[in-house]
């Protein structure tokens, strides 16, 4: 279980990870409310899009795990943060219109800024976990964005291509704080080279490249699925896709699978504080800090840098 | 606190506890609800795999005036079906989300059940005789040859072995998108309400086809939805008058005069965020979970995930009093929300009918529950575990040791086992006899009787 505060390296105070009020103004405190944020982001991502259950999803668990990346997403726009990760974050991602689509999704009608197809979405947790390695460095923000791209652009179908495209855009997105709906022809023509557009000296300044062709990408996934009306609570896309079998293929989200009846530790068991305490334990090689059960974040950031190198096969 | 001894105070004992008693608990036998009869007599759970079980106490035994009477199996049936949804290739789960009676009118007892889609009325009879001396029949059940019948005689009633039948008198089917969370029988007793994530209907109970739907928040388009019904009733005096709760923290109360479609409300309640205590997890613990009318409805008790708070519907900006139930775990919302304990859903009740007492009460985790005295504004933390099984022996109070050192007797928070919740507790309507579901067992405890 987690308790208050633990050390990080580039953290001089003990911060309490959990439950205390870390504005994001305070200077040294910031670094941990970012970090905490970051790891409630991609929880809830991986609630959304890893579960696959046989019947439909509870909607209210849904909704809630929305509105808290809707918040966290928000509060980084606000932030005019340009990290990679936190870009493609940024992004007014909705898993819950992609859920519960009303009618045959056609973006270029919609109002609302482009939505983050299932499949997009499903490698945020690539990218998240590739990020936040940066994240340790000193020099936070240079390094991430020919890591993230470099890990991404595995021999990938064209969907991932046109995925990892939609993240370079998100970039721009991001850049222009104010994305515009425009046709998903212009979208299109766009599409071709984001590919490795960015240096990582360049990796803060991302020019507008027009709409994000995120939703060409999406429109070309969601074409057949016609079905997925409302009705569909689940997360119809990705049963749809194979893109998941191959981004998932080598993850063990195990650790993220918390099935109270099922636990491998029993039904008897403790589940969180058992777990989590003992990854800290297992990933403690990956930590020069003295691991302590109450980083959930040291936890989160050493288990994603697992996951990254398994990924780009080192 | 309560316990303790002096003069109104309850002190609880150990009754009765129902269910397996090994610890691998099979899916089936998770409990899902939890509710007593109109007089007590009966007493009904539904579980996960659709089964409804009826207990009756036995009538007070003259001679053992130290124990009410036990509660014993009455009646068991199969009450829904796992079904499955062509159209969107998914199951519809069997587990029974709500039970509630209706007020007895003859002989039979009647309750209305209800899984994520369907809502079924049941009428449970009993059947003691049997009637016997048929012409036609051997009593084995034979034909007789009618060239053999002689003789005319009229058959009669005769005694037999008890049997209490369960048959389904009612479906109400259809008329739900999304799930059931609630349903809640209007005081006239004609009427009721279901209501699902987004939608409240209201049904008469001899009609199945139809419903009206009162209540419709599901926005135009759905990108736009950020909140969702979760529990609803109806006031226990005003006809037409019911409330419901939002996975924000706010109760509506509506009035179904004013208009057809109950969409907007006459009274909102909902309790300013306190600053001092925000967090990420803030929407997600104010997700109301259950919501209750007193029984002179006047006040309203709800459920969010740290607290119990207490509302007089005279006043919508806050509630008269919140009780804590488990403050220690606000510093570790984050592991809960990753292992989905966050979005438990526990009830709460109120006591029974009982003036001298004004209790409410709740459950938590490691197999522990909450009650909290208005009046003295005490409150106890006891446990429902087999250990304690000694009938008549007082459960001992339990404290949970949130930091610092740990005095005797304490449980400190990273040991609770968060897989032993108590979500479904309920209360006598007219005795101090409480019904506490843990995952599979059934504990039933009384206060000491003097």
């Amino acid at each position: 279980m987690l308790g208050k505060g633990g050390k990080r390296k580039f953290d001089e105070h003990e911060d309490g990870l959990e439950g205390k009020v870390v504005s994001p103004t305070d200077g040294p405190s910031k670094v941990s409310y970012t970090l905490q944020r970051q790891t409630i982001f991609n929880i809830s991502l991986m609630k959304l899009y890893n579960h696959r259950p046989l019947t439909e999803p509870s909607l209210q668990k849904t909704v809630l795990i929305n509105n808290m990346l809707r918040r966290i997403q928000e509060e980084l726009k606000q932030e005019g943060s340009l990290r990679p990760m936190f870009v493609a974050a940024s992004q007014p991602a909705d898993p819950l219109s992609d859920n519960f689509r009303e009618a045959q999704p056609a973006f270029s009608h919609l109002g609302s800024p482009p939505l983050l197809p299932a499949e997009l979405v499903s490698t945020m947790p690539l990218e998240s976990c590739l990020t936040p390695a940066s994240l340790l460095e000193d020099d936070t923000f240079c390094t991430s964005p020919a890591v993230q791209h470099d890990g991404a652009t595995k021999p990938p179908p064209p969907a991932l291509q046109a995925v990892k495209d939609s993240f370079s855009s998100a970039l721009d997105e991001i850049e222009e704080l104010c994305p515009a709906p425009t046709s998903a022809e212009a979208v299109a023509a766009e599409s071709a080279a984001h590919d490795p557009k960015t240096q990582p000296s360049e990796s803060n300044i991302h020019k507008p490249e027009g709409l994000p062709e995120s939703r060409t990408a999406e429109s070309k996934l969601m074409d057949p699925l016609p079905g997925n009306f409302e009705i569909t609570a689940s997360t119809g896309f990705l049963t749809d896709l194979t893109l998941d079998d191959i981004l998932f293929a080598d993850i063990d989200t195990s650790m993220y699978d918390f099935d109270p009846c099922t636990s491998a530790t029993g039904a008897a068991s403790k589940m969180a504080p058992v777990s989590a305490d003992e990854l800290l334990k297992t990933l403690a090689p990956y930590s020069s800090q003295p691991v302590t059960p109450n980083q959930p974040f040291k936890m989160d950031l050493t288990e994603l840098d697992h996951i990254m190198e398994v990924l780009v096969g080192s | 606190f309560l316990g303790a001894g002096g003069g109104n105070d309850i002190q609880w004992c150990f009754s009765q506890v129902k269910g397996a008693v090994d610890d691998d608990v099979a899916e089936a036998d998770i409990i899902s609800t939890v509710e007593f009869n109109h007089s007590g007599e009966l007493l009904a759970t539904g579980d996960k795999g659709g089964r409804v079980v009826i207990f009756q106490q036995e009538q007070e035994n003259k001679t053992q005036s130290h124990s009410r009477g036990e509660y014993n199996v009455y009646s068991t049936f199969q009450s829904h079906e796992p079904e499955f949804d062509y159209l969107k290739s998914l199951e519809i789960e069997e587990k029974i989300n709500k039970i509630r009676w209706l007020p007895q009118k003859n002989a039979a007892q009647f309750l209305l059940s209800t899984n994520d889609k369907t809502i079924k009325l049941w009428k449970i009879s009993e059947r003691d005789k049997r009637p016997e001396g048929y012409n036609l029949k051997e009593e084995d059940g034979r034909y007789r040859d009618p060239t053999t019948v002689t003789t005319l005689r009229v058959p009669v009633f005769r005694p037999m072995d008890l049997m209490v039948e369960a048959s389904p008198r009612r479906i109400f089917a259809n008329a739900h998108t999304y799930h059931i969370n609630s349903i809640s029988i209007n005081s006239d007793y004609e009427t009721y309400l279901s209501a699902d994530d987004l939608r409240i209907n209201l049904w008469h109970l001899e009609i199945t086809d139809r419903s009206f739907n009162i209540v419709d928040i599901k926005p135009a388009n759905m990108e736009e939805l950020t909140e969702v019904i979760t529990a609803a009733e109806f006031h226990p005096n005003s006809c037409s008058t019911f409330v419901y709760s939002s996975s924000k923290g706010t109760i509506r109360l509506c009035d179904m005069r004013a208009s057809a479609l109950c969409d907007r409300h006459s009274k909102l309640f909902e309790e300013p965020e306190d600053p001092s205590n925000r967090s990420f997890f803030s929407e997600i613990i104010s997700s109301i979970s259950d919501v209750k009318f007193s029984h002179s409805g006047r006040y309203m008790m709800t459920r969010d995930y740290l607290s119990v708070k207490i509302w007089d519907l005279n006043m919508e900006n806050r509630p008269v009093e919140t009780y804590q139930v488990h403050e220690y775990l606000r510093s570790k919302l984050c592991s809960l929300y990753e292992n989905d304990c966050i979005f438990d859903k526990f009830e709460c009740c109120w006591n029974g009918s009982d003036r001298q007492v004004d209790i409410v009460m709740t459950g938590s985790y490691n197999n522990f529950f909450r009650m909290f005295d208005r009046n003295t504004k005490r409150d106890i933390t006891l446990e429902a575990s087999r250990e304690n099984n000694k009938p008549r022996t007082v459960l001992k109070p339990r404290k949970v040791c949130a930091s610092g050192k740990r005095k005797k007797d304490e449980i400190s928070v990273d040991s609770l086992d968060f897989n032993k919740k108590i979500l479904h507790t309920a209360w006598h309507p007219k005795e101090n006899i409480i019904a506490v579901a843990t995952t599979n067992n059934l504990y039933i405890f009384q206060d000491k009787m003097n």
